[in-house]
């Protein structure tokens, strides 16, 4: 378990990378945006495109991109089986292209299923390349601390949230090296989790749950103490280490992605106007 | 995430990349012949490791090599204390011994017999080598002492009486007061949360008992009531024990024999008063050797015929108030010619 690389961070040099974590967070959701304007073929086919472009840009192997994918096959093949048998073409002169028993596939339920398929890629490999692949957690963390600063107005306390998910964040791994601690010396002691009843098993959990329960707890007051022997009071007037500040490749990059939405709303509305292929 | 990087990780890899003597490696590189010598070589011993690679993360860009090519025995009966600085593989060692860790190559004999023979039956060799593990008042759960000390015996089916009859004469081994019996393991200090879990192992009555670090963070008084606790179980039960420790001072005063670990090899093993002979080669490793055998080091160095290899301070006083009489004894002779 010290093996996993805890988050999917992958160091690489690149333009991504050196982006200002709140640019990205920005980018991300305007990712997200475009991705459900598309409505036809011409504009599906560009949020492909648009996804590769960004792992190009991203300088993070296509593998590794890829395994993140991975773990959505199933969704993805669901939603995209689901479209494929429920999509039923109302247009006139609209033949279903395979008829059997209560069965009906027409081929704008393939194209709908391969327009959900592109979405649910693009989504996965457009966030993950603007925040988890290139941003570390911490400077995640800080971006969003400081885009939700305007709801502290309205007494939302966004720097404890934000210092409670930092701390979270520190403490995964050293939770997960604990626990295989815990579960070898309970297993010394002929602790068994493997072999049983499922009633069983939830048993043998205990002499692993009550002294990681118990771990955390003293984990988190002497954190406590810690931090109020540095002195430290809250968020109010609390500066940074590292400071956020916009640069040139920030707004270049919200820039990009505004054109990147004004294409697809053009290939949209020029769809609809001359009728190409398939819309959803 | 960089603020995550294992500092502790990334020196060792630094370290196993740079090369460093290798005192017993033959033939291990292509894997082809096992002919590393087995140290600490006995007739029938207790445990014998043979030739044993350990690696953590194999095939990762974090691969470690925490046990290279290690030939061990530990002889039955016996008090052995395994020592070595920081990160040398002492842990890893101990969590092979009752299957904890399986190394990828190589083989741990348990009475000659490999305890992996059959992986299914692995629950049945933890039952006969007990492994305290390295701060091991974090594994209490129960509601009360007697409780905790009582899961591993529980866990073995022992009949009730059985289970009460080792428990008191476990906390009496490891020193557990037997007013804290019902007490919450929760309440204790942490000196005494240490003795609870020690007894938890020692009630399982393991053939071998390990323990790592069973002093670590303990007060002098601490440590020596925990050791001596600890040999007298090894001495009363005639069980083998296998401490793991830091303190050359502490090996010296309670083990039989001694295995000197340094970058993942062992470096040597053998009874105490041959490693205590070679003081001189332990300080070269930088290990930490007993204040008394160091002072009588200076000695010898200073001229003083005083034998190598002492490690306690009688053992010093007897042969420095040998020398000394010896000196008396000339003096007056030349004196009197
Ligand atoms: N779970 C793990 N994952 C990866 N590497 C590990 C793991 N545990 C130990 N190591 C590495 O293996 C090597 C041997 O570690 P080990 O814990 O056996 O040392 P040790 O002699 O017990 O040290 P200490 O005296 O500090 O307890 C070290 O280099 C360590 O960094
Ligand atoms: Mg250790």
């Amino acid at each position: 378990m010290k093996g996993f690389a805890f988050g999917q961070y992958y160091p690489a040099n690149s333009v991504l990378h050196r982006m200002d974590p709140r640019a990205k967070v920005i980018c991300a959701v305007a990712y997200i945006v475009a991705s459900f304007l598309c409505k036809n073929t011409f504009s599906f086919v560009l949020l492909f495109v648009s996804a590769f472009a960004l792992i190009l840009i991203s300088r993070i192997p296509l593998k590794v991109v890829l395994r993140s994918v991975r773990a959505l096959i199933f969704i993805m093949a669901f939603t995209a089986v689901l479209n494929i048998f429920w999509i039923v073409d109302t247009a006139e002169g609209a033949v279903p292209l395979v008829e059997f028993w209560i069965i009906k596939i027409y081929t704008k339920g393939l194209y709908h299923a391969a327009f959900i398929l592109v979405r649910i890629l693009a989504m996965v490999i457009g966030t993950g390349l603007f925040l988890t692949y290139t941003t570390t957690p911490i400077a995640l963390t800080d971006a969003l601390e400081s885009l939700l600063r305007p709801l502290a107005k309205i007494k939302v306390p966004v720097h404890a949230f934000a210092m409670m998910m930092t701390i979270a964040l520190r403490f995964i791994p050293t939770i997960m090296e604990e626990t295989e601690k815990i579960m070898s010396a309970q297993k010394a002691r002929g602790a068994d989790f493997t072999t049983g009843s499922l009633a069983k098993r939830a048993k043998a959990l205990i002499p692993i749950i009550i002294p990681l329960f118990a771990s955390a707890f003293r984990r988190a007051d002497e954190l406590a103490t810690a931090m109020e022997c540095r002195c430290y009071h809250g968020g109010e007037g609390r500066t940074k280490l590292r400071i956020l500040r916009y640069h040139a490749r920030d707004f270049l990059g919200m820039l990009w992605i505004i054109l990147f939405i004004a294409a697809i709303v053009t290939l949209n509305i020029l769809g609809a106007r001359f009728g190409w292929l398939y819309t959803m | 995430m960089t603020p995550f990087i294992n500092v502790r990780k990334i020196t060792i890899i630094k370290k196993t990349k740079t090369p460093r003597p290798n005192p017993s490696a033959v033939g291990t590189e292509n894997g082809a012949a096992p002919a590393v010598p087995i140290m600490n070589q006995t007739e029938n011993p207790k445990i014998r490791l043979e030739n044993i690679n350990y690696y953590y993360g194999k095939g990762t860009p974090f691969e470690v090599k925490a046990l290279d090519a290690v030939s061990l025995d530990i002889h039955g009966g016996k008090l052995t204390g395994i020592i070595g600085h920081t990160g040398s593989g002492k842990s890893t060692l101990v969590q092979l011994l009752n299957g904890l860790a399986r190394a990828g190559e190589g083989r741990v004999l348990l009475d000659g017999v490999d305890i992996w023979a059959d992986p299914k039956e692995i629950g049945r060799v933890r039952y006969r080598v007990g492994l305290v593990m390295q701060y091991p008042e974090y594994q209490l759960f129960e509601e009360t002492v007697y409780a905790d000390i009582a899961y591993g015996p529980r866990n073995m089916g022992l009949p009730e009486e059985e289970i009460q009859a080792r428990v008191h004469e476990a906390a009496a081994f490891a020193g557990v007061d037997a007013a804290l019996m019902e007490k919450s393991p929760f309440d204790l200090s942490g000196g005494q949360k240490r003795r609870v879990a020690i007894a938890g192992i020692m009630a399982m009555r393991p053939e071998v008992l390990v323990l790592d670090e069973p002093a670590a963070g303990l007060d002098p008084q601490g440590r020596h009531t925990i050791f001596q606790g600890i040999r007298d179980y090894n001495r009363k039960t005639g069980c083998t024990v296998l401490i793991v420790s830091h303190s050359m001072e502490d090996m010296a005063q309670y083990c039989d024999d001694v295995v000197v670990m340094a970058h993942s090899r062992v470096l040597m093993a053998g009874d105490r008063d041959h490693i205590f002979a070679r003081a001189d080669e332990l300080e070269t490793v930088g290990l930490d050797i007993p204040q008394i055998t160091k002072l009588c080091l200076l000695l010898r160095e200073g001229g003083m015929p005083m034998p190598a290899g002492l490690y306690t301070v009688e053992a010093a006083e007897d042969s420095l108030m040998k020398l000394f009489s010896e000196a008396k004894k000339n003096r007056r002779g030349g004196e009197r010619s």
